[in-house]
């Protein structure tokens, strides 16, 4: 009961020092007024630790059990894991809110301590927007999804979680997406700050390099970790489905991939302006769009989420972004020109325009899809597009993207004479005749496939060629590899990406899958994978009932199972089990027991599906290195070289 | 800028072209179970509705029928292949496929409505 008022005092304290804050920042950025400047940043770090503090009181209800709270009544119960009741903090619509709020305000203080240098009016504003956003959360948290409802008789025991959500990746997906999520609100913040205070410089891209960057990792980590926990837990043998919550978290993905590679151009060339400025204010938006598409339940998904009171404040929410934003964009065009020379289209900032172009492509497709069955059920009859519009839509797209990939880091900047140098694009070039010819030697003749993998193995061929000049001067080589970080944590990154896309291209390309019924002894070959049912039998555990299919395949035994959970109804569950070799994931769901022992088996091969998460980690090993230390370097020498570029 | 223009305007052109011939050959309708019957000749459509009674597995549950059932009107579903966890009489599934001459509704993929991530079902149960 305490608990409950003391984390709604500690909301509504929050609320009244984030809209203090960002008040007094607007106001004191406008009289440039540096003492009321930093007492606005100050209020922003209170709102902050308050939000901190109404996230620790929610996490101890959780923890003692304190089912006087709805919320906790709602998403736990006594015999839930202790792991997983922690996890209640994200696990339900308030909490979660709650918990990308504290997220935004923590990372949000970070980026504000050192803002200062940015210069007075920068910094204010970039106080005032992000004091702005988190107070709509708080609004919101305060008057429409409270985590802190009080029941009014307190129940002995929880509802309890999902046995869906029950699961090892409960702990470590949710708290991911949703914090890149809120990271997204940073580099949005400075954008709109520098964009007010007329400050189209870099400046506002150098001090938030690391918070794109970072939004864009934990993104990335979200999204496969998502990938992840749909293979091994949905058992539909597939880990990416096109439902409108798995595209609207891969749009600002997609933008955010656009905009570290764009803001790249500005800080060396000081063009692009207005375009990174749109783009980091789309990913924002999109971030919110999703937010409203996911709690609004307005487009027909199989996630039907909490319908809840927050959709139409998310609504409004956005419309007043993109109001903003576009005024903002508008008032501002003018000084947005950059006054260097024009981009060569054959040249390293040349490609990187293009990949955007093609990057927002793509955002547009999945967009299109997603909103479709919303325009077409204001037209009249409601439609909807599955995976094969995206995959015919968005693959090409793709392909070209590819393409770029691999030729892309070998162009140089400014002006390429011609071509870039043959000798360059020899190891590419003769990677794709070699893959095209073995894939040929071993039988493929699907165009698609014939066309992506030899362009993933270029993308890879090009990356290997960059470290490959660098061992040629090995003698330097540790000071160089520092010194240039950044670059070759790129190119590491670039590498994680071909692998990740091999695995996506090869077990969309080769997944095999195969329904059977089995006898006790009785054999089954799916993709040269011979599996032999042993037998099945019953098993009874403290809160469910598992049936257990044992299947022998090699010298490891696959134990597929449906679980039955009575007290939910009789609710049921697949695990699945899989057997993964270096070529193949072999997949076994359980579909149920027939007569005399036998059983029924959906059996799926999928080639090169590991690949996928290694792939992953890569991507995230290649941001890290990159980018540990001290600021990286690169920046710094690009600063010296922005003058020169500038006509006098 | 006026250079990139042209490339924009390429890709612009490139990204509706795509949009448009792949929508044009896999949107779907999306449909109540009372509103199949005008969509007998759609092709491949989706029908959202409600899970009778009348479950019948065979083949170690690998083939089912049952009946899908909205407000007004019903039809009956036939299916082969495993089903989504929490498939069971009373919940809301999406059936993909087409409606037979025999006025079964042969389904390709069966859909439920899933707990989401950020609620439990068992709380409105």
């Amino acid at each position: 009961m305490i608990l409950g008022y003391l984390g709604a005092g500690a909301l509504l304290a929050a609320l009244v020092l984030g809209a203090f804050s960002a008040v007094l920042s607007f106001w004191a950025g406008w009289q440039q007024n540096g003492v009321m400047v930093q007492v606005g940043r100050r209020a922003f770090y209170a709102a902050a630790a308050m939000m901190v503090v109404a996230g620790a009181v929610l996490e101890w209800a959780l923890l003692s059990h304190d089912f006087s709270l709805a919320y906790v009544t709602e998403h736990t119960d006594l015999s839930t894991p202790i792991a997983l009741v922690a996890a209640g903090f994200y696990g339900g619509q308030e909490g979660s809110l709650l918990y990308w709020a504290t997220v935004l305000g923590i990372l949000g203080s970070v980026s504000l301590v050192a803002s200062a240098s940015l210069g007075l009016r920068l910094a204010a504003y970039a106080a005032g927007v992000m004091a702005a956003i988190v107070s709509f959360f708080l609004v919101v948290l305060v008057m429409v999804a409270s985590p802190f409802d009080l029941l009014s008789i307190t129940p002995p025991d929880g509802l309890g979680l999902n046995p869906v959500l029950r699961d090892g990746g409960m702990l470590i997906h949710p708290p991911v997406v949703l914090a890149g999520f809120a990271s997204f609100a940073i580099p949005f913040s400075f954008a709109a700050a520098a964009l007010i205070a007329g400050r189209p410089d870099t400046a506002w891209i150098a001090h938030t390099r690391r918070f794109a960057l970072m939004a864009w990792s934990l993104q990335t980590t979200g999204l496969v970790l998502g990938m992840w926990w749909a293979y091994h837990v949905l058992g539909w043998g597939g880990y990416w489905g096109w439902d409108p919550v798995e595209n609207v978290a891969l749009m600002p993905w997609l933008a955010t991939t656009a905009y570290l590679h764009s803001s790249q151009v500005q800080e060396s060339r000081g063009r692009l302006r207005a375009w990174n400025f749109s783009l980091v204010i789309v990913a924002f938006l999109l971030v919110v769009f999703g937010t409203f598409i996911v709690r609004s339940g307005v487009v027909p998904s199989v996630h039907t989420f909490a319908i809840s009171a927050i959709g139409p404040w998310f609504l409004a929410f956005l419309f007043v972004c993109i109001v903003f934003s576009a005024v903002l964009l508008a008032v501002r065009s003018s000084s947005l020109g950059g006054a260097a020379q024009p981009i060569a289209p054959v040249s390293r900032e040349g490609a990187f325009v293009l990949q955007n172009l093609l990057l927002v492509g793509v955002v547009v497709v999945v967009f299109w899809g997603t909103v479709l069955p919303l325009v077409s059920g204001m037209l009249g009859q409601q439609r909807v597009v599955g995976a094969s519009y995206y995959e015919r839509a968005a693959g090409p797209l793709f392909v070209v993207i590819l393409a770029l990939m691999a030729v892309g880091p070998l162009l140089p900047w400014r002006r390429a004479a011609g071509l870039p140098s043959r000798r360059a694009l020899i190891w590419p070039a003769a990677t794709v005749a070699i893959a095209i010819a073995l894939l040929l030697i071993a039988g493929v003749r699907s165009i698609p496939a014939l066309v992506a993998l030899p362009l993933i193995a270029a993308v890879a061929a090009t990356c290997l060629t960059q470290y490959a000049r660098l061992v040629r001067g090995w003698s330097r080589l540790p000071a160089l590899l520092v010194r240039k970080r950044r670059r070759y944590g790129a190119y590491l990154a670039h590498l994680g990406l071909a692998v990740l896309v091999t695995g996506i291209a090869a077990s969309h390309f080769w997944q095999q899958e195969r329904d059977v019924t089995l006898a006790p002894g009785q054999q089954v070959t799916v993709g040269g994978y011979t599996l032999t049912y042993l037998g099945s039998e019953q098993r009874q555990l403290a809160d469910h009932s598992e049936l257990v299919g044992a299947m022998r395949f090699g010298d490891a035994t696959l134990e597929p199972a449906r679980a039955t959970y009575a007290g939910l109804g009789g609710q049921s569950l697949t695990r699945v089990a899989i057997s993964t070799t270096p070529l193949a994931d072999v997949y076994v769901v359980l579909a149920g027991a027939g007569d005399a022992g036998a059983a029924s088996f959906r059996v799926f091969v999928n080639p090169l599906v590991s690949w996928i998460w290694a792939g992953g980690a890569i991507i995230i090993l290649g941001v890290l290195l990159g980018n540990i230390g001290e600021r990286a370097p690169a920046v710094e020498a690009v600063r010296r070289r922005v003058p020169a570029s500038v006509p006098s | 800028m006026i250079k990139w223009a042209l490339p924009a305007l390429v890709v612009a052109a490139c990204v509706g072209y795509l949009i448009y011939t792949a929508s044009g050959g896999s949107a779907e309708y999306y449909l109540t179970v009372s509103e199949l019957p005008s969509h007998a000749n759609s092709g491949d459509v989706r029908v959202a509705g409600v899970v009778q009674d009348d479950v019948l597995k065979s083949n170690g549950g690998l083939h089912v029928t049952f009946t899908e059932k909205d407000a007004t009107a019903a039809v009956p579903v036939d299916y082969t292949g495993t089903l989504p966890d929490i498939f069971k009489p009373g919940i809301t599934v999406v059936a993909e496929g087409r409606l037979g001459k025999d006025g079964v509704f042969h389904a390709r993929t069966v859909l439920a409505k899933c707990p989401s991530r950020f609620s439990t079902t068992t709380y409105t149960q």
